[in-house]
């Protein structure tokens, strides 16, 4: 489904010097598969995953999604958009609008629905993450718990063939993470093409079909959760989890 | 008590001259000049975020410029300028009305540069995220947020330009301050004409705060 073949990329720092961030990644996520990846602060985790919907340009290399290499430059990025979801850290939901006109807003412009259609859609939506009876509220009232459950629909409002997560929890208090984990398992429940990037190493071992361990703008190691959590071959993943894990 | 009876005799003769030569062309031009501003900088402003680079960087430089330089230094240039580079006849206050539009438009374009700055910059990734334009995520999620910082801010430019269209006077134009010139040339009365204007503006900027004020309060409601 998401084929990175060579993906570099170089950020110009304010004192106007290189920094290269990915340093040539190639990955293959197929259709259905639940990918996370881990790895230490800085490794270049986020801009992966932001280059795979190119929210981040990328230096050189090849993204191709469905086919087509949205890297490259002629192509109508929004388009190829629709069909990637992606969830953020800091939640970003839209603070002028109400809960239910956030999740309307994009597929009513984008004339995937007439407003009826995605009024419905929305109220499904949201009584699947328990949040129907704030429909017609404002973001400013929901708990970071909920405002995270309104990004995921907002984006699964779209249809998406793949969500993309970008440390999800990570911005939540602790009792709440729990049901954003949730959502995310119903979602790879129904067989949603999911990339994530967490810090939860007991989610990431229990979702994934592969893990990904990214270091120093490379994926250092890969494989499934056996593999690379119980008996990971690379010093740097070993490393890695004796931190992390204990 | 010789300074209040001064200016009540002023007013009782002249209030026409303040009335008429001052106050209705200080709002008129004042009007003129917020809305040319306002448009021409969105203009400015749009030029500015844009990705065209030449353009940024002449209205880059447009506005430092008018942003680094006395505005009375300006609307002399203008008042030069203007009737040289058009080819056909203009009025004095039509270049005057230029200068000031040009330069509250520079102010403008930065009220509107920052409101627009002021929104976090995750919402225009996530509306681009979702598919939407550059354009689109502008209208619909970036400035109806930019709009609350943006609004008392312009309202705050509106007052400032009440008040600068005073330099107008240098070129006798008319405005408030053309009116005092003219009253105080015939009365010799310096001081009780200048508390007349004084007051004329105090009371004109007074107005407006209250009306802008009104106007934030609905706009609050609504939210
Ligand atoms: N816009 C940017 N401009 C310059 N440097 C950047 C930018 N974004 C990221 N970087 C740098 O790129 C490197 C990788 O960052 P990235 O956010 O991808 O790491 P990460 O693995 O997601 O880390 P974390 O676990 O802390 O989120 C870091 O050194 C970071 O400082
Ligand atoms: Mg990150």
């Amino acid at each position: 489904m998401i084929k990175v073949i060579d993906l570099k990329k170089n950020f110009i720092q304010s004192d106007g010097s290189s920094l290269e961030v990915l340093k040539g990644v190639n990955e293959e996520i197929k259709k259905g598969e639940v990918v996370t990846v881990i790895g230490p602060s800085g490794g270049g985790k986020s801009t992966f995953l932001r280059c795979l919907n190119l929210l981040e340009e990328p230096t050189s290399g090849e993204v191709i999604f469905e086919g087509v290499n949205i890297a490259d430059k002629g192509i109508d990025i929004d388009l190829h958009r629709q069909k990637m979801g992606m969830v953020f850290q800091q939640f970003n939901v839209f603070p002028h609008l109400t809960v239910k006109e956030n999740i309307t807003l994009a597929p009513v412009l984008l004339g995937k629905m007439t407003e009826e259609e995605a009024d419905k859609k929305a109220m499904q939506l949201l009584e699947r993450v328990g949040l129907k009876d704030k429909a017609d509220e404002h973001p400013n009232k929901l708990s970071g718990g909920q405002k995270q459950r309104l990004a995921i629909v907002r984006a699964l409002a779209m249809d998406p063939d793949v969500m993309l997560f970008d440390e999800p929890t990570s911005a939540l208090d602790p009792e709440m993470v729990g049901e954003i984990l949730d959502i995310i398992k119903q979602l790879i429940a129904d067989g949603m093409t999911c990339v994530i990037v967490t810090h939860e190493m007991g989610f990431a071992k229990e979702v994934s079909d592969r893990v990904l361990f990214m270091d120093q703008g490379v994926i250092a190691e890969s494989g499934t959760p056996e593999e690379v959590f119980n008996n990971p071959k690379n010093p740097r993943t070993k490393e890695f989890l004796s931190k992390v894990l204990y | 008590m010789e300074f209040f009876a001064n200016i009540v005799e002023i007013l009782s003769k002249y209030w026409k001259v303040f009335l008429i030569t001052g106050v209705s062309k200080t709002l008129i031009l004042s009007i003129i000049t917020v809305t040319c501003g306002a448009i021409l900088g969105l203009l400015i402003c749009l030029g500015r975020i844009s990705k065209i680079k030449p353009l940024k960087w002449v209205l880059t430089a447009l506005v430092a410029v008018i942003r680094g330089t006395p505005m009375l230094l300006q609307l002399y240039v203008f008042y030069f300028l203007v009737p040289k580079v058009l080819p056909f006849k203009v009025s004095e206050f039509f270049s005057i009305v230029v200068g000031l539009s040009i330069n509250s438009a520079c102010y403008v374009s930065e009220v509107f540069r920052s409101g627009i700055e002021s929104v976090d910059h995750g919402q225009m990734e996530a509306g681009r995220c979702l598919g939407l334009s550059k354009r689109q995520t502008m209208q619909k999620i970036i400035i109806p947020q930019a709009i609350k910082t943006i609004l008392p801010a312009l309202g705050n430019e509106f007052i400032m330009i009440v008040n600068d269209t005073s330099l107008a006077s240098t070129f006798f134009v008319g405005e408030v301050m053309t009116s005092y010139l003219i009253v105080k040339g015939i009365t010799y009365l310096t001081f009780e004409c200048l508390t007349i204007v004084a007051a004329i503006y105090f009371v004109l900027t007074l107005i407006l705060t209250k009306l802008l004020g009104i106007l934030e309060k609905r706009l609050k409601e609504n939210d």
